[in-house]
């Protein structure tokens, strides 16, 4: 009986451990496939935003309110599919990212600390102010492509 | 000898009138390049990103920026009007030659880091309105810095037989076998523009390879791969979102381009009036079709 309690609880606990250990080393090639919907993503509700910062496209708060906050989650997700594990997969990810960490890094945190910002701006209500932080975020997007990303 | 054209005989005949009646000063006004127009196409060259320091409180012109090459590194100069720091002393003669030849006002070869293979060909109408800009510029002291080039490339004598080898002066030649569209679209990208600068891809010697116009290199400025701008390429998007991303810096869903054309975007291309812009795009999708490099 005990033994089997034993087997049953040594099961359960391999099982366990088999499931998290997936889930951390999930395949290089979903890890690339995540993190490339997540910039899909976030470009789908930047996009407007960019517009309206240039005048292309109507201002309006709400909207960059509710993108700003979608963009706040977003912005931290691609991250951890930077494994060293995908640099073997095809994609645009340059070999930079794995060799100077720190920069790729600077650069993550350049993105999130300005959507932090456009996301307090957004609910200020001062137009320029927006407009402003939506610039510096785009920017941001642009300084991480110089370095990490390959010219398409 | 370029002969004279009608605006220029005019202004001439005017200059001829106003000394005959004055017998004073020879009709300045006429000479004088117009500031306003001079500002548009110094947005159009692209002159303020190398001629500015990164950094937010920046001096417009007023030096500072670094250009990584494998030659080493330059930095662009001050060319606001401070007769010490900047280019005050010079005369319009000196902008001329500077742009037109190469050289400076004391004869010196300018390493082609200053893409004056490219603005060797700005009409000289446009360099007497973009002198007048410069002279315009609110005077900044800030001193230059010194060029790090490797050995033996700080040398300028070497510039010598470069541009013998690979330097061609002269202002652009209107093709009369292409549209005005093209002909004004060829001189935005290849004199003013000086798009070929990095999207051209560069022999070992850092000259331009004549073959592959704009058709994109692996390693361009600070080492970096530079995209095709050949029809071979640019297939894959349409009129109307070229123009997007040439004004906006973003492609139709919402990907950002990386910083250094973000930055050509902000102070060139998203500048120009509308006619301009379609004139460029007309050219590049007029360009032959080259593919990219090899890998």
């Amino acid at each position: 009986m005990n033994r089997k309690l034993l087997a049953a609880a040594l099961a359960l606990a391999l099982g366990a451990g088999f499931t998290l250990n997936a889930a951390a080393q999930a395949k290089p090639e979903v890890l690339v496939k995540q993190r490339q919907a997540a910039m899909t993503l976030q470009g789908k509700y930047f996009g407007p935003l960019s517009g309206m910062a240039q005048g292309k496209v109507p201002y309006d708060a709400s909207t960059v309110a509710r993108n700003a906050e979608y963009l706040h989650a977003l912005s931290h997700m691609p991250w951890d599919g930077f494994n060293p594990s995908t640099s073997g997969v095809k994609s645009q990810a340059l070999p930079a990212i794995y060799k100077d960490t720190a920069k790729f890094k600077e650069a993550q945190d350049r993105l999130t600390g300005a959507v932090d910002k456009l996301v307090a701006a957004s609910k200020g209500g001062n137009e320029a102010a927006v407009k402003a932080a939506i610039a510096d975020v785009g920017k941001s997007c642009g300084n991480c492509h110089e370095n990490f990303r390959e010219k398409q | 000898m370029r002969t004279l054209r009608p605006a220029e005989t005019r202004c001439a005949l005017r200059a001829i009138a106003f000394a005959l009646l004055l017998g004073a000063e020879l009709g300045n006004a006429c000479a004088q390049g117009d500031a306003k127009r001079g500002q548009y196409l110094a947005k159009a060259g692209g002159c303020l990103a190398c001629h500015t320091e990164d950094g937010k409180d920046a001096a417009p012109f007023a030096g500072g920026r670094a250009l990584k090459t494998p030659f080493g590194t330059f930095y662009g100069p001050n060319i606001t009007p401070h007769p010490q720091a900047g280019i005050g002393r010079w005369a319009e003669a000196d902008f001329v030659r500077a742009m037109r030849l190469g050289v400076r006002p004391d004869g010196a070869h300018y390493f082609p880091a200053f893409p004056y293979p490219s603005f060797t060909k700005i009409a000289d109408a446009d360099l007497r309105d973009l002198w007048a800009f410069l002279r315009s510029l609110p005077p900044s002291p800030r001193a230059n810095h010194a060029h790090e080039l490797r050995f033996p490339f700080g040398w300028r004598l070497l510039v010598a037989p470069w541009k013998w080898l690979f330097f061609r002066p002269g202002p652009f030649a209107i093709d009369p076998g292409r549209s005005a569209v093209l002909n004004r679209g060829a001189y935005l990208v290849e004199a003013l523009g000086h798009c070929g600068e990095c999207h051209t891809p560069r022999n070992f010697l850092g000259a331009p390879k004549r073959g592959r116009l704009l058709a994109g290199a692996r390693s361009g400025p600070d080492g970096k791969s530079v995209p095709n701008l050949t029809p071979a390429k640019l297939k894959k998007w349409d009129d109307g979102e070229l123009k997007d991303f040439l004004q906006t810096g973003m492609t139709p869903d919402g990907d950002v381009a990386a910083e250094t054309m973000g930055e050509v975007v902000r102070n060139t291309t998203g500048q120009l009036t509308p006619d301009d812009l379609a004139a460029l795009i007309a050219y590049l999708r007029s360009l032959p079709p080259l593919p990219d490099e090899p890998r």
